[in-house]
């Protein structure tokens, strides 16, 4: 099994290098002559007026919380849906139990208006 | 191949781990350059594409055709230069596009292109990719944040959003694929779709609503048109990637172009089956035989949906995208994965019958 | 094997260093990519065990999601590090006490009395099956009920979520497609018939 895996190892580390070695060649061949304009953040011509790392609308955290919950339900279902020829009609009742749960808490944040957006 | 190679390798007196190692390497090199190729003619083929469908007729000057222009576009990138903004963060802005691209490259360590054709053949192929890909949206958090720049920042959390919503919708549906195919490697996933009603055994039809949420799902999750409220010109300029230029910039693009391809070849491998003919069953002679050049056909008719969609469809707006991927895209899984366990069940054929 | 071994020292070291990283930078954004660095190499440790399953099931849960979280809060929250490391000293003794006494716990627990190799026999290598396949085929039969019991803490979490999070502004206006498409002409256009006005 891991000789499999060996080939997949090398090619994350290649992807890196390939990457590492791009931007390094931008580096050498481009040239470089900063000045204080071309340096400032883009913002239409305007000169920035606040720091640009705001506060966010909290809706971006729950999306990621929910995000999250829902992950989770389909890392459950994915060894359910290889085998499920295999463990009959009472594992399949079982994954039906669990996602009917989980549907209520879909009902509730839809009708808590979670998913609304403005 | 493998073993070809490593013959060879040996045959020259080198260590058999230096022959595997090497064998390895060439490979990826083998894949990695195929890819880079791919993504530079599907840059003039959408600008050719687009050119057309708007009575134009598409870059001609560099070369017969326009055919040398990705080469100087990729020239021209070079040779610009990388701008670092005054208040980055330099080493996480650097990172950042490499941090998008890896993974739209490591993925396709796993992908085969025909029976037997794939670099590490692994019990959990499908997981992998998952996993792999889910990785690509810190390309985009890291390059928003690291920017130091409004616009980035704002372009950056949007498309993380929207990147993450349509990640469940795509989840779910690959769930239906491996609910027909009961397993989690490509080459198990493309031979459970054989049978004698060549394109009918596939898996789009008895999954046919998975197959259109996965397909419009990857053009949400790449950021294209009409999904691309992340680089909304009119609106945030170029999104997460405004402050970058030069090699910089075509990291990301290759990035991009990479996933593009991607997806592609995954709704072919999944849905499409493959490398299967769509004749097989049919017709005894070549064109009822599975070969590369269908699994080519298949994968080049996504990516020409990519660029049919992004030339028609005006671009959502940010609200309708999350209803779609929450409202509509999620219950719709739901219920289709539970249609497909009953089909299953029921054993119904030509697709789920008792082997 | 000796090649396993080195690869198995490599990540341990990634993991350890990135670990330690995480706990001294002061930049939080730094601190949550290098928690990233760490959960990435501990999935390849998984795989060195030949538990694929869990090693992508982390990489896809915890570095595709849970950390996505993670760095959308410190991203956004702005937190200002000075203001954190006013009261160190202060607290200093007994954060002190505190961290002897966790570690002294951990050591009781995970030391060789319950976790050491003797402790359980080797499991017999069980050849080329798919372990997700072996993990499907045990969990959802012999362990149903703590499956079951997983969803119920999914819902929980669910309902916390929103009641924590979601807060309404009462000033943003929505649309309501469904509305929108029920819409008829006679709604919105009235067709009002009147005389031409006479010339004059």
């Amino acid at each position: 099994m891991l000789e499999n895996y060996l080939p997949i190892l090398i090619f994350i580390v290649v992807g890196v290098i390939v990457g590492g070695a791009m931007m390094a060649f931008g580096f050498i061949l481009g040239p470089h002559r900063p000045d204080t304009a071309k340096l400032s953040p883009y913002e239409c011509g305007f000169e920035a007026f606040e720091d640009s790392r705001m506060k966010f609308d909290v809706r971006f955290y729950l999306v990621a919380i929910l995000f999250i919950i829902f992950d989770l339900e389909i890392a459950f279902l994915f060894p359910w849906a290889i085998v499920l020829k295999d463990i009959g009609l009472f594992g399949f009742s079982a994954m039906m139990l669990f996602l009917g749960i989980l549907v209520i808490g879909f009902i509730y944040e839809w009708k808590k208006g979670a998913l609304q957006w403005e | 191949m493998t073993e070809f190679l490593q013959t060879i390798f040996i045959g020259w007196g080198l260590p058999e781990s230096l022959a595997i190692g090497l064998t390895i390497l060439l490979q990826i090199a083998l894949i990695l350059g195929v890819l880079f190729a791919a993504v530079a003619y599907l840059t003039l083929a959408e600008r050719k594409v687009i050119g057309y469908m708007q009575v134009r007729v598409g870059p001609n000057r560099v070369g017969p055709r326009g055919l040398l222009q990705p080469i100087a576009d990729a020239l021209k990138l070079m040779f610009k230069e990388i701008i670092i903004p005054a208040g980055a963060d330099k080493k996480l802005f650097l990172i950042a596009p490499v941090l998008a691209m890896a993974p739209s490259l490591a993925a396709w360590a796993v992908l085969p292109v025909a029976d037997g054709w794939v670099l590490a053949d692994i019990n959990a192929g499908l997981l992998y990719v998952l996993a792999i890909t889910s990785m690509g949206v810190y390309g985009v958090i890291v390059a928003g944040w690291a920017s130091n720049s409004k616009y980035a920042f704002l372009g950056a959390m949007r498309s993380a959003a929207q990147i993450v919503s349509y990640e469940i919708a795509m989840g779910f549906a690959l769930v239906g694929v491996l609910m027909a195919a009961g397993s989690l490697n490509f080459g198990q996933i493309v031979a459970s779709q054989q049978g004698e009603y060549g394109l009918f055994s596939w898996f789009w039809l008895p999954l046919l609503p998975l197959f259109v949420i996965y397909f419009v799902s990857g053009v949400a999750e790449t950021n294209r048109a009409p999904f691309d409220v992340a680089e909304g010109e009119s609106e945030i300029v170029a999104g997460f990637h405004v402050e970058y230029s030069g090699m910089a910039f075509a990291v990301f693009f290759l990035g991009e172009y990479a996933n593009m391809i991607l997806i592609s070849a995954l709704a072919a491998l999944l849905f499409l089956g493959g490398w299967l003919s769509p004749f097989q069953g049919w017709t005894d002679s070549w064109l009822g035989q599975s070969s590369i050049i269908w699994m080519l056909i298949k994968t080049s008719f996504f990516l020409f949906l990519y660029l049919w969609f992004r030339a028609t469809f005006p671009r959502y707006r940010y609200d309708q995208i999350m209803r779609l991927g929450w409202k509509v895209f999620i219950p719709i899984t739901i219920v289709w994965i539970v249609v497909v366990g009953g089909l299953v069940m029921g054993e119904i054929g030509p697709w789920f019958a008792a082997a | 094997m000796a090649f396993e071994q080195i690869v198995f020292y490599a990540f341990s070291a990634v993991l350890v260093f990135s670990a330690g990283v995480v706990i001294t930078v002061r930049n939080p954004v730094h601190a949550a990519l290098f928690l990233v660095l760490c959960f990435f190499s501990t999935a390849g440790l998984w795989l060195l065990l030949r538990a694929e399953f869990l090693a992508i099931a982390l990489v896809l849960v915890y570095v595709g999601a849970v950390m996505v979280l993670f760095l959308f809060v410190v991203m956004m929250l702005d937190i200002n590090i000075a203001v954190v490391r006013q009261g160190f000293a202060r607290y200093l003794a007994v954060g002190g006490v505190v961290a002897i006494l966790l570690i002294a716990v951990m050591a009781m627990v995970v030391g060789g009395d319950y976790f050491g190799l003797e402790r359980t026999p080797v499991p017999e290598p069980i050849g080329e099956v798919s372990n997700t396949r072996l993990l499907g085929l045990q969990l959802y039969t012999d362990y149903v009920y703590p499956f079951e019991i997983a969803s119920v803490i999914l819902l929980v979490a669910i309902i916390a979520a929103i009641a924590l999070t979601l807060r309404r502004r009462p000033d943003s206006r929505y649309q309501e497609p469904g509305r929108q498409v029920e819409v008829r002409r006679g709604d919105r256009v009235r067709l009002v018939s009147m005389k031409s006005e006479e010339r004059r």
